[in-house]
């Protein structure tokens, strides 16, 4: 018996052994130096004018030699950045929610991000940059670090002008900075824009935005620190949710007491109309409901870190305001 | 089923190769052969092959190992058909530890990134001694007594879980798909990090076979046939807890293989733990390549989580190996 189990360490430790040096050479690729043989040896190492080195928002230096031309992304705000900055053919991957604007959806799809990565799809597509965000795991930083890929994670931004800061980072890596450019004065007009409009007003408007009320007695909303607070502040709102952490629960009996005077649907993309909230128990003698003012809306404009913020905050202007919106 | 180590080893085999086969980029047989013995020029199949299915295979085969050795161990120590290898607190132990862990967000350095498998790790094993200390009465500890103060710890840690998860915002879904045995971390830092917590403690389990064969006996006259009882049991348990934690916080808990391995090791070729212990070693590591196999083709491109595969696959495998088995009666 003993002998036996021998023959199997000893087969399990040549099939370890068989892998480990092995695996050496993959571990570092690195591709960059195939491409510029040292023409010069000096002491300091020659800087190529044309190398983008930048921090990324888990600390780490990204070195990329020149600007990216075949780009994975990993979440759905990454690639609407990359095709608001007119980046869409240098795209080669986008994660399975990355569903705008439609002509991401013809991308090749590696699939959803929460779980295990699909890296043998990734690796297949040679992407020379790997776009993540905040939805992303850090360990799937990591994993695909440890394969060899140039793997940027942004930062979510917290204000509309981290926001513009981010285009400007990722306009970095793929070479396209008059388009950051062009794309933020833009962005900064059409929020100026409605600024001017709303900044006058005295009066602000009650709102509850609901994100998930699959238990309709504790809705999901959204308070501190988002852009749905955010944006609701700038378009001339008051989230009644405004003072508590994150995405808290708020009871219908705080619905209640608040009383709000619109209530937005976040969660209208997943068959939550305005006649439905009108048959929900307790929900009948909120003033929004006897009043009718009760709309559907994109949560895509305002839960996704990118240039479509913009279109958010306009959208809910203009809903809670129609008048001054013709 | 004759020769045991032979087809348990070809069993193995076959899984290894279909492993490294199978997966969401095909690869043809000649190119698998070449990217695999290095004379292959396409660098996305090798870097594949090398980097990403190669490790993750050789730590499925770790992972399947350790819960099937460790699994046919507890059974035979507790002389119970339904032990497995979470039975005194271990899996919910490594849950609470990971779940803690997860609620807090590390900064991107090596101990940062290793902060989930740590915490499952030393979370598992103190559940484990706690348990066992709560089972110590006078100098002995009874088998009803670990098993009935693992099952309480279980559940307290268990709760805890629950609770946490319910308070938290944001990491849920990666803490259920850890909870089912999903494996996060991959590539061979991972899987060299295992491996001498496998190799020590499956080999103190194999060689621990005679002791579980005398402890069949009960306590009693496993004491009087000249075996420490007492110290087997604590080295069994120690041996078979750090195994089976070391590859919980890796790959997530991973339920059934520990459970159904070792039965179909009995019920095929005998109820000597000399030869249980180090079959079930071989052939839980082939089963659960196996059930990774089909967790990676049946939604592809995604990927079921391994422990819904294990058994929604392994049950149906167990009740057909069970139904034929013609011998009576054979725990």
């Amino acid at each position: 018996m003993f002998r036996k189990f021998f023959y199997l360490t000893v087969l399990i430790a040549l099939l370890l052994a068989g892998c480990g040096p092995a695996s050496n050479p993959t571990e570092a690729p690195a591709p960059v130096s195939t491409e510029a043989p040292a023409v010069e040896v000096t002491e300091a190492p020659a800087v190529n004018e044309s190398a983008i080195t930048l921090v990324d928002g888990l600390g780490r230096d990204v070195v990329m030699d020149a600007p990216a031309q075949r780009i994975v992304s990993l979440a759905p705000s990454n690639t609407e950045i990359l095709f608001a900055l007119g980046a869409g053919s240098q795209v080669v991957g986008r994660d399975s929610f990355s569903d705008y604007p439609a002509e991401a959806l013809s991308v090749t799809d590696i699939g959803a991000t929460y779980e295990a990565l699909n890296t043998e799809l990734i690796v297949s597509l040679k992407p020379d940059l790997i776009l993540l965000a905040e939805v992303n795991a850090a360990e799937q930083v990591k994993t695909l670090e440890d394969l060899g890929l140039t793997v940027y994670y942004l930062k979510n931004p917290t204000t509309l002008e981290e926001m513009y800061a981010n285009l400007e980072i990722v306009a970095q890596l793929i070479g396209r900075q008059p388009e950051a450019a062009e794309l933020i004065e833009s962005l900064k007009a059409r929020v100026a824009a409605v600024d001017e409009k709303i900044m006058p007003l005295s009066s602000r408007l009650s709102i509850f935005y609901e994100i998930d009320a699959t238990d309709p007695a504790k809705p999901y909303t959204a308070g501190k620190g988002t852009f749905i607070t955010l944006l609701i502040d700038r378009a001339g709102g008051y989230n009644i949710a405004a003072d508590l952490d994150g995405y808290p629960q708020l009871s219908l009996e705080q619905v209640v007491a608040a009383d709000p005077m619109f209530i937005i649907l976040g969660d209208s993309a997943y068959g939550v109309t305005p006649e439905s909230i009108a048959t929900r128990p307790g929900w009948e003698n909120l003033s929004a409901v006897k009043n009718n003012q009760i709309f559907p809306f994109d949560d895509n404009l305002v839960s996704r870190p990118g240039p479509r913020l913009v279109d958010g905050l306009e959208a809910l202007a203009k809903l809670l305001r129609p008048g001054l919106f013709e | 089923m004759r020769r045991p180590y032979l087809s348990s080893f070809l069993f193995l085999l076959t899984a290894l190769i279909f492993s490294l086969a199978v997966g969401s980029i095909f690869i043809p047989p000649q190119e698998l052969w070449r990217a695999l013995s290095g004379d292959s020029t396409n660098e996305t199949f090798r870097t594949i092959l090398w980097n990403i299915r190669l490790p993750r295979t050789v730590l499925i085969a770790l992972v399947g190992a350790a819960l099937s050795g460790s699994g046919a161990a507890y059974q035979g120590l507790f002389r119970n058909p339904l032990a497995d290898p979470y039975l005194i607190g271990v899996a919910s132990g490594a849950g609470l530890g990971a779940v803690l862990a997860m609620s807090i967000r590390w900064p991107y350095t090596t101990l940062g990134l290793l902060a989930v498998p740590l915490a499952a790790f030393i979370a598992s094993l103190l559940t484990v001694y706690l348990v066992y200390l709560f089972a110590n009465v006078g100098g002995t500890v009874p088998t009803t007594n670990l098993i009935l103060a693992g099952v309480a710890l279980s559940s307290f840690a268990t709760s805890l879980t629950s609770f946490l998860m319910l308070r938290s915002t944001g990491e849920l879904r990666r803490a259920i798909t850890w909870l089912l045995g999903g494996v996060s971390l991959v590539g061979w830092d991972v899987t060299f990090a295992l491996i001498p917590y496998l190799v020590i403690g499956l080999t103190v389990l194999v060689l621990n076979g005679y002791s579980l064969n005398l402890l069949q006996f009960g306590d009693d006259q496993a004491l009087q046939m000249g075996l420490n009882v007492r110290r087997a049991k604590f080295i069994i348990i120690t041996a078979a807890s750090l195994v089976t934690a070391a590859a919980v916080s890796f790959a997530g808990i991973i339920g059934f293989v520990g459970l159904i391995v070792p039965h179909v090791v009995r019920i095929w070729w005998g109820v000597d733990y000399r030869r249980i212990i180090p079959l079930s070693i071989v052939s839980g590591a082939g089963a659960l390549l196996l059930a990774d196999i089909l967790s990676r083709v049946v939604i592809a491109p995604l990927e079921l989580p391994l422990g819904i595969v294990t058994a929604l696959a392994g049950a149906p495998f167990f009740l057909w190996v069970l139904r034929r088995s013609k011998n009576q009666g054979y725990w």
